[in-house]
């Protein structure tokens, strides 16, 4: 009952939201920070009550067993820290928004989203996954196009029709999926023989389906848009949940699922996960917009993920799910305050801003924790990622790998850049009549939160991977 | 057919014949006209849901199977909520009664039109439910309404003129009209296509498929509504049925030389609707190439007529369609009464002046776009699974990227109600909203019912696949 309690839960209490606003402008954000903390101790006793390996939690609700139409809920150690991101992080992004306009709607489509991604993460059936998986386009949809900035409408258009379009993809492939294996629980699927023909069209339309969502080069035009032009604590719940999804669901339901053919694509996957890292890189090296700068390391990062997935070795696997967690800590942490940089200086652009350390110095140090994080500085969960991500690849693919760290020197080159443009040396003329001050209290407490969860993990990341590590080993038996 | 169900159809028909004396005699309010037509409507449905019991008669014309239990339950439904909602849009009208009256006795052939297993109760039955809608079309007695009206009329009896060209062949051939006979004599002739090609048209009228789609639109725009919603979800959805037990049961023989022609047209009417819908700034006109669009999924099952899944997909997807189908009209008509919306300009900011209106015409769109977790999702799941099961991936892909692209305008009315500023200051008539709220929630909820329980359309369906012979 608790995984199923933690879908509905939200999405009960969501209406209510909507309606209590009439009362007290204060319930809607009282009542997420409510099903936030719920999340988080649910997954806490999760956590706790985890046997150490394989499905555990198993829910079982029938409602057309012929058709394969049954809601099965378990979690596993990898589901169980998507999970512990998506508690967190409902935190975190109701505390960020404290003083949003409009708030019954806007936690209503907050709430409204919790509850379909604890069922992302939480699902065993394929078509309960992807109806879960497209049912948070809708709240997005309305957060980018409602709270978004001057160019919203086009970027919450772009969203909800590029992200549906590629869904249709995965969609078809978990039809033809279905009428070949004749079944759509995860448990059936791994390990089943299929014609390798079959299999393969079948990972490819659902890659399609996956990448889009990552998303990686070619398929990341919408990602720069919707981050841009979505309000800061939803590009936290983008960056951090939605990206996630796609990776988590290229882990689940292809690379455990179709061990051979996803050897088969490895080399595939690795190439584009390369030209990921490149090209976002040397795109945010281009980039002079503060938030499109992040968004585009945001893909640079996913491209990581996507390197040490295609390894397809345990190690390479446990550094994927590792980088999963750092990247949504550590860029939700720079979205923010990219965004709080707008607010206050009403400029995006690098080249307008200048010497901001002077005058918000506790808000720009956040900044630069964040970025020496996210540049992958030892004691950072981004040093853990990128370490463990390069080692997988290096393993694996052996010294042709030896431009990944490369790449990692051109996203230190892109953020030092910004940094000392932006936030160091003498504070720019045209800022000088604003009245820059530092954050309130409540503002500043999520920010911390994000910090602190990246240096305890990072301090001490077996935390993490003892959590997930023995089922990526139990895993790693099918790529033998 | 099952004498409790022809019950439901009588006292249907019955009630909705007698309501505009009653109103002639004693001069009834509206409300007091939709207590009374609400009483036929429970006294039908509480038949219609007994009758697996009863004696049964007329068993050469009609037959009562779980397929026509279920399609009757959800039509009446949605026909109940539809009254409330017209009664309520056209509460200042004097012929409102009439009007109603006319609804009941077309739902009534509707009902009928999901039984007939013969074709001359089939021809009988589709007349029954279109003849009342010839004097709904023109109600608002507009220019426009009356261009519709003509419209629908000519192309209404070309349509019967067909199917009734396509039966004459058949009778000709077996001397007998009832599908089961049809069957047996049936023989490799090639008047047999004939026939078929001719009923096929008939239907593909009814149906609005490519390329017998120009009415529609055109129809569905011009008269009031709360008619062009029946006209475009129940009546429909009946058609779809009816067809259905045409394809399984009378000529199965010949059907699948039709396969390619199904999925030709399916591919066709999809794509032409989608990219006319695109095109489109009136709402209604959005909704009907929308509905175009529908039949063109539908089609897409009936291509796959060669595996059982098809089955499931016609029946799902028609069981679907009754409800959003009808709903996003009746909640087009609200909005047009309250705001005078027609246009996607007058949609501005809709969503900020009429919350609650909003969010249910939002439903119903996702519902048609085919997001999870509402019924129209589910549906096109199965309609797809069934063309990837026959054989026919392309088929699925072609359409699977036209629901696709089909969210670019369903999600276009969502982005005017919700992302722009409003632009009408004032509403044109200012009314109580509970009575129209109501039958669009109850149908909201259906949907998503339908959308998660899909036990009772499944079992329905693999009951008929059983009697048909997979």
């Amino acid at each position: 009952m608790v995984l199923l309690s933690m879908i509905l839960l939200p999405v009960i209490v969501a209406p209510f939201a909507w309606l209590l606003e009439r009362v007290n402008r204060d319930v809607p954000k009282y009542l997420s920070l409510a099903v936030g903390v719920f999340l988080a101790l649910c997954t806490a006793y999760l956590i706790i009550k985890y046997p150490g390996n394989g499905f555990a939690f198993n829910e079982f609700y029938t409602i057309y067993p012929p058709f394969d139409f049954n809601l099965h809920l378990a979690v596993d150690g990898i589901s169980l820290l998507l999970l512990g991101i998506t508690a967190f992080l409902a935190i975190t992004v109701t505390l960020s928004s404290w003083h949003v306009e409009r708030p019954g709607a806007y936690f209503f489509l907050i709430l409204l989203f919790l509850g379909p991604m604890v069922g992302v993460f939480a699902s065993l059936n394929l078509l309960w996954f992807f109806i879960f998986w497209e049912f948070t386009l809708v709240p997005m949809f309305f957060h980018i196009g409602i709270w978004g900035a001057e160019n919203r409408i086009y970027a919450a258009m772009k969203f909800f029709i590029y992200t549906h379009l590629a869904s249709v993809f995965l969609l078809l492939g978990i039809i033809v999926l279905y009428l070949t294996a004749h079944t759509f629980e995860f448990e059936k699927l791994v390990g089943i023989n299929l014609e390798p023909g079959i299999a393969k069209l079948i990972w490819i339309l659902m890659f399609i389906g996956f990448a889009v969502k990552m998303p990686v080069v070619p398929f990341h035009t919408w990602l720069p848009d919707a981050h841009v032009q979505a309000p800061s604590p939803i590009s936290v719940f983008l960056a951090g949940l939605l990206l996630k999804m796609g990776a988590y669901g290229l882990l689940r339901w292809e690379i455990f699922v179709f061990p051979e053919i996803s050897k088969f694509f490895a080399p595939l996957m690795a190439f584009i996960a390369v030209l990921t890292i490149f090209y976002a890189g040397f795109r945010a090296l281009a980039e002079d917009h503060i938030k499109r700068m992040v968004a585009y390391s945001s893909i640079n990062h996913m491209g990581f993920v996507l390197l040490a997935l295609a390894s397809l070795t345990a190690a390479g696997i446990s550094a994927a799910v590792y980088e999963m967690l750092g990247h949504a800590l550590i860029i939700s942490l720079l979205f923010m305050i990219a965004g709080y940089i707008h607010h206050k200086t009403h400029t995006w652009y690098i080249s307008e801003l200048g010497g901001l350390m002077r005058r918000i110095p506790l808000l720009m140090t956040m900044f630069v924790i964040g970025v020496l994080a996210a540049v992958g500085l030892p004691g950072t969960a981004g040093f853990v990622g990128e370490f463990t991500v390069m080692l997988a690849a290096f393993d694996y693919w052996g010294w042709i790998m030896i431009i990944v760290p490369l790449a990692s020197a051109l996203s230190a080159g892109f953020f030092m850049w910004m940094l000392q443009r932006a936030v160091f040396g003498p504070l720019r003329e045209s800022l000088k009549e604003l009245k820059l001050s530092e954050l309130p209290l409540i503002e500043n407490i999520p920010l911390a939160m994000y910090i602190a969860a990246f240096i305890i993990t990072g301090v001490v990341p077996s935390i993490v991977f003892n959590l997930y590590n023995p089922v990526v080993n139990t895993f790693a038996q099918l790529f033998k | 057919m099952n004498i409790n169900f022809l019950m439901a159809v009588m006292i249907l028909a019955l009630t909705g014949a007698f309501l505009p004396v009653i109103n002639r005699l004693f001069r009834i309010s509206s409300l007091l006209g939709a207590v009374i037509s609400t009483f036929g409507y429970l006294i039908a449905l509480f038949l219609v849901l007994i009758s697996d019991q009863g004696r049964a008669l007329l068993n050469s014309f009609f037959t009562t199977d779980e397929v026509s239990r279920l399609i009757g339950v959800l039509v009446l439904l949605a026909s109940w909520m539809l009254m409330f909602v017209v009664y309520w849009i056209t509460q200042k009208d004097k012929f409102v009664n009439e009007l109603v009256g006319a609804i009941m006795i077309s739902t009534a052939g509707a009902l009928l039109l999901i039984c007939a297993d013969n074709f001359v109760s089939l021809v009988i039955a589709m007349e029954l439910m279109t003849m009342p809608t010839y004097l709904m079309v023109l109600f608002a007695f507009d220019d426009k309404s009356l261009e519709a009206g003509v419209k629908y009329f000519f192309n209404g009896a070309l349509a019967v003129g067909f199917i009734l060209f396509g039966v004459s062949i058949l009778y000709g051939l077996t001397g007998d009209f009832t599908f089961k006979a049809l069957v047996e004599n049936l023989f490799k002739d090639p008047l047999v296509a004939l026939a078929g090609i001719f009923i096929l048209a008939g239907f593909g009228f009814k149906l609005t498929a490519f390329p017998f789609h120009f009415w529609g639109p055109d129809v569905y725009d011009g008269t009031c509504p709360g008619v062009a919603a029946l006209l475009t979800g129940i009546s429909k959805s009946a058609a779809f049925i009816a067809l259905m037990r045409v394809v399984f049961e009378a000529i199965p023989v010949m059907a699948p030389h039709f396969t390619f022609i199904f999925a030709l047209l399916a591919a066709i009417t999809m794509t032409v609707g989608n990219l006319l819908a695109l095109a489109q700034r009136r709402v209604s006109r959005i909704l009907a190439y929308s509905s175009v669009a529908h039949a063109g999924y539908t089609l897409v099952a009936f291509a796959a007529l060669s595996v059982p899944v098809s089955i499931t997909g016609i029946l799902y997807h028609s069981a679907a369609y009754v409800f959003m189908k009808t709903a996003a009209f009746l909640s087009f008509a609200v909005l047009l009464y309250i705001w005078g919306a027609r246009t996607m300009d007058d949609y501005k900011g809709l969503g900020k002046r009429e919350p609650v209106l909003a969010a249910l015409f939002l439903i119903f769109l996702l519902s048609l776009a085919g997001v999870p977790p509402m019924a129209g999702f589910i549906s096109k799941v199965f309609v797809f699974t069934a063309a990837v099961d026959a054989g026919m991936t392309w088929l699925a892909l072609i359409g699977l990227l036209n629901s696709a692209f089909s969210v670019a305008y369903y999600i276009w009315i969502a982005k005017q109600m919700y992302l722009e500023e409003p632009t009408i200051e004032k509403p044109v008539n200012d009314v109580n909203r509970v009575w129209a709220v109501i039958p669009l929630a109850v149908m909201a909820v259906i949907l998503i019912v339908l959308g998660i329980y899909i036990n009772p359309v499944v079992d329905a369906s693999a009951l008929y696949a059983a009697k048909v012979g997979f």
